[in-house]
């Protein structure tokens, strides 16, 4: 599965004791560099080394599986002649590791020790075995912290990339899962593993996403985030060109879209490419739930998502231009609220959504043991003794809260973040120029969203442009009941568009046999 | 090379069409027969999109420019080029001073027109620069929209019950002459001789022999809306009024009431004639882009800030609203009628030259768009 660079580094002694220094000089005698040497009854005058990386590796692994049967060795007697066979030897008959591999280089060994390898050599022998005892401590996989479903699996992704990949296979046993992995980052070498549906995505997507990763030249990669920066087609845009994930019932879910998913090394969230606009109002639990509610629930989010970014703004140009739109009697009551409001009313929204902004970035990061306090101050404090002490008004209040409110229903969180920050954006507008300021911002965004594409797929399909397959978009809007779900809903070239054979549908009702 | 789909030109033609055109009551002169107006204009408009497909047939791979060029030689040609180039520009910045216009009359009475004129260009200039595909997709967006809300207003408009189909009559109480007069020139030039845009765009079409057949429906959709909402706008507020008014669709909306609460609609009529104008400035914006380009040899990329300020800059030209509207009904329309009806025909008439015909045949031709 890994691919290591083929570097033409310094080839490995045939003494034990110059390779244990060279790794011991290249670690900068690291303290947590374990290096053991013994001798085996087999062969007594050669001393045989073991190095490994304390917390990397398996310790108990090591003692049951590679010293233990070590020294107590017995080696057919050709061994004795010639110095690899020794090593030869002992990986054919001795150690019970699964995956064991040869090494002559210094540099590959070091690379491959702290992969959680540990390394085995022999007096005698320019080679090296790295045998694969990694372990260690990690989080188990538990259950989604940022995406959650009331009905649906309920396991995580962790920051374990092989056990990520797992979990996916686990979903979709077929060898038509490819996996590839790419090591990126020059100091961190962390595993970046492609996924794709063979016989189902788009060869080319595929292609790009390789030759887009491997143009990557960065010194470390700690999150899935920094790929998705690298690789993403526009960067100066606000919108994500890519799906963030936590769920492997997600990125399977993608996959059977033909989707490719992208796991990094200590991350749990998982990239996936290509992703349209659309795609981001689909939570995973649409497709668990009954359909009929599902569509309702989609719907709302759609909703909501506007509102989150325009609701303020209307609010602004309504009071502040366009009064005649209101209802004469609301009118009078917004207007007695905002009487003793000093501010404008751009200027009361602005401080406002800081305030609540500000907040809810105070709710994320502080301590958890003071997080009842955030909730008191902010109900109590900024909410209703502001609007007492006359500084907001009521409306105001409202309009905030439920703008709030509205772009938590968003299930990525990314795009969430995007209609949070262009907000203030239409806000301004609006306090300038009224309708018109909202009408120009929101037609700016339509205009950049047409011109966005990911991974060539334009992002605002199957809407602009209309998609070669007829019918994808209706899906769209609209949670079709499985049985309907003929084609996959991505408009690029997919070897196999359909999902299922079509006419599936069950009859209006069924009649038990009896 | 840029290409749009023949779904999107439809669209395209569709939106572009509507524009601004329910915003005035055209063909008043012919008092409550304007719809029969619109009608024979929209006849006229056929022939007149027969003509520019037949055009386009001859070299269905270029653009104006170079059917210019194919008929009248490369200096001729080279010079109307320029001078449709510039024309397209300024009926642009008319659409833009429209746009500024409304806005002072409809939402913002106080704010100045050149920042509000500023705004909406720079929008179109954004567009623009983002291409002819990304303009297509801009439009499918935005056609939803437009239809949802022209229905919604339409079935208001009926519900409030002000819709008197008896201010239609008398038909043609003065005979066909005030009819003929309201549509040569002006109906046919504004708005259905618009199509000549569409000698922009007709190349880039993917589908190259759906071309004519989209198009014709299109016209044909759009101009039956046209005239529905003409008479429409007829029978709710008469002859008179509607000829008293600057922007009869907005007086109609706003005698619109119902259940206490769908008062005030005239935000989504300006929302709706904000949409119709943005596609039309940005429509012809475009395609002056890409005949300038034709012209110069400089991508259209390049182009978009200088003609933007161009078209910036012309709309400073006329001092007040009054004088827009002079202008626009009374000069322009007697000049359009150039581009509109007699270069077409004469390079009808004239036919391809020969030393361009194989490379009017070809496809090889110079592409107007360079990317």
């Amino acid at each position: 599965m890994s691919e290591i660079k083929q570097a033409a580094g310094t080839p490995l002694s045939a003494s034990v004791q110059a390779n244990v220094h060279a790794v011991n000089a290249r670690f900068g005698s690291s303290s947590d560099l374990v290096v053991r040497l013994f001798r085996s009854d087999a062969a007594p005058e050669r001393v045989i080394a073991l190095l490994y990386i304390c917390g990397l590796v398996e310790t108990d692994t090591i003692n049951e599986s590679i010293i233990a049967p070590m020294m107590a060795m017995e080696l057919p007697p050709y061994a004795e002649e010639k110095g690899d066979l020794l090593l030869e030897s002992m990986r054919a008959c001795v150690v019970p590791v699964s995956s064991v591999k040869d090494v002559t280089t210094l540099e590959e060994a070091l690379q491959y020790m702290t992969d959680g390898r540990c390394l085995l050599m022999a007096d005698g022998s320019a080679m090296a075995l790295l045998a694969d005892v990694s372990g260690g401590n990690q989080r188990s996989v538990g259950i989604p912290q940022t995406q959650t479903v009331i009905r649906g699996p309920q396991r995580g992704f962790v920051e374990d990339v092989q056990t990520n990949v797992s979990l996916v296979r686990r979903i979709i046993r077929s060898s038509d899962l490819h996996v590839q992995t790419h090591k990126i980052g020059e100091q961190t070498h962390s595993n970046v593993a492609v996924l794709y549906l063979n016989g189902v995505v788009d060869p080319s997507i595929v292609k790009e996403v390789y030759r887009r990763l491997a143009d990557i030249d960065i010194d470390g990669v700690l999150e899935s985030g920094y790929i998705e920066e690298f690789i993403q087609d526009e960067s100066f845009t606000m919108f994500p060109t890519m799906m963030n994930t936590e769920r492997p019932d997600t990125v399977a879910a993608s996959l059977l879209e033909g989707r490719v998913a992208i796991l990094v090394d200590g991350s749990p969230i998982a990239l996936i490419a290509p992703t349209t606009f659309f795609s981001f109002f689909d939570s995973p639990e649409d497709y668990y739930q009954r359909f009929d509610i599902a569509t309702f629930i989609r719907m709302i989010r759609y909703v909501a998502y506007v509102i989150s970014m325009v609701f303020p703004a209307f609010y602004i140009a309504i009071t502040t231009f366009h009064q005649e739109m209101l209802p004469t009697t609301l009118l009078i009551s917004l207007a007695a609220q905002r009487e003793g409001v000093p501010f404008p009313g751009l200027v009361e929204a602005l401080l406002m959504e800081t305030t609540f902004e500000v907040l809810r970035e105070a709710g994320l990061r502080m301590p958890r043991a003071i997080g009842p306090a955030i909730s008191i101050v902010g109900a109590l404090v900024l909410g209703q003794s502001a609007v007492q002490a006359g500084i907001v008004s009521a409306g105001m209040v409202i309009v905030v809260s439920f703008t709030a409110i509205s772009n938590f229903v968003m299930p990525e969180f990314n795009m969430a973040g995007t209609s949070r920050t262009i907000r203030f954006g239409i806000m301004i507008m609006a306090g300038l120029f009224g309708f018109l300021g909202i009408f120009l911002s929101v037609l700016f965004i339509m205009v950049h969203l047409a011109s966005l594409r990911s991974f060539g797929v334009p992002y605002m399909s199957p809407f602009a442009p209309k998609p070669k397959k007829a019918g994808i978009w209706r899906g769209v809007f609209i949670r079709k009941p499985w049985w309907s779900i003929v084609l996959r809903p991505m408009d690029t070239n997919l070897r196999n568009p359909k999902r299922q054979g079509s006419g599936r549908r069950p009859p209006a009702q069924r009649h038990s046999r009896q | 090379m840029q290409q749009i789909g023949k779904s999107q030109l439809a669209l395209l033609i569709i939106l572009f069409l509507v524009g601004s055109t329910p915003l005035f009551e055209l063909g008043i002169k012919a008092k409550q027969d304007a719809w029969l107006a619109m009608s024979v204009a929209a006849v006229a408009g056929m022939l007149l999109l027969a003509v520019y497909v037949k055009l386009q047939k001859r070299a269905p791979h270029v653009g104006i420019a170079d059917l210019y060029k194919f008929h009248f030689g490369r200096y001729i040609g080279g010079a109307f080029t320029v001078l449709t180039s510039i024309w397209l520009a300024y009926e642009s910045m008319r659409n833009v001073r429209d746009f500024g216009e409304l806005t002072t009359m409809a939402l913002l009475g106080f704010t100045p027109k050149w920042i509000i004129m500023l705004l909406i260009l720079l929008v179109s200039a954004y567009t623009a620069s983002k291409g002819i595909e990304v303009f297509v997709r801009v439009v499918q967006l935005l056609f939803p929209i437009v239809v949802i809300s022209y229905a919604a207003l339409i079935m208001l408009v009926f519900f409030s019950g002000l819709v008197k189909a008896s201010r239609l009559l008398p038909v043609m109480e003065n005979g066909p002459m005030p009819i003929v007069r309201a549509v040569f020139p002006d109906l046919i030039s504004f708005p259905f001789g618009q199509t000549i845009v569409l000698l922009v765009f007709l190349s880039l079409v993917k589908e190259k022999d759906a071309v004519g057949r989209v198009s014709y429906k299109s016209l044909a959709i759009v101009s039956l809306f046209l005239v529905a909402m003409n008479a429409l706008v007829m029978c709710v507020l008469g002859p008179e009024l509607s000829e008293l008014t600057s922007l009869p669709l907005l007086q109609v909306v706003q005698l619109v009431r119902l259940a206490n609460f769908l008062e005030r609609l005239d935000i989504i009529v300006t929302l709706l004639l904000y949409i119709g104008l943005f596609v039309k400035i940005t429509t012809l914006y475009i395609a002056s882009l890409f005949t300038a380009s034709a012209v110069t040899g400089i991508s259209h990329r390049n182009l978009v800030f200088p003609i933007g300020v161009l078209i910036y800059a012309m709309s400073f030209l006329e001092p007040n609203n009054t004088y827009h509207i002079w202008i626009g009904l009374d000069i322009t329309l007697k000049v359009v009628p150039l581009f509109i009806v007699v270069l077409p025909l004469a390079m009808l008439a004239v036919g391809i030259r020969k030393k361009y015909r194989a490379e009017a045949a070809g496809g090889n031709g110079r592409q107007q768009a360079e990317n």
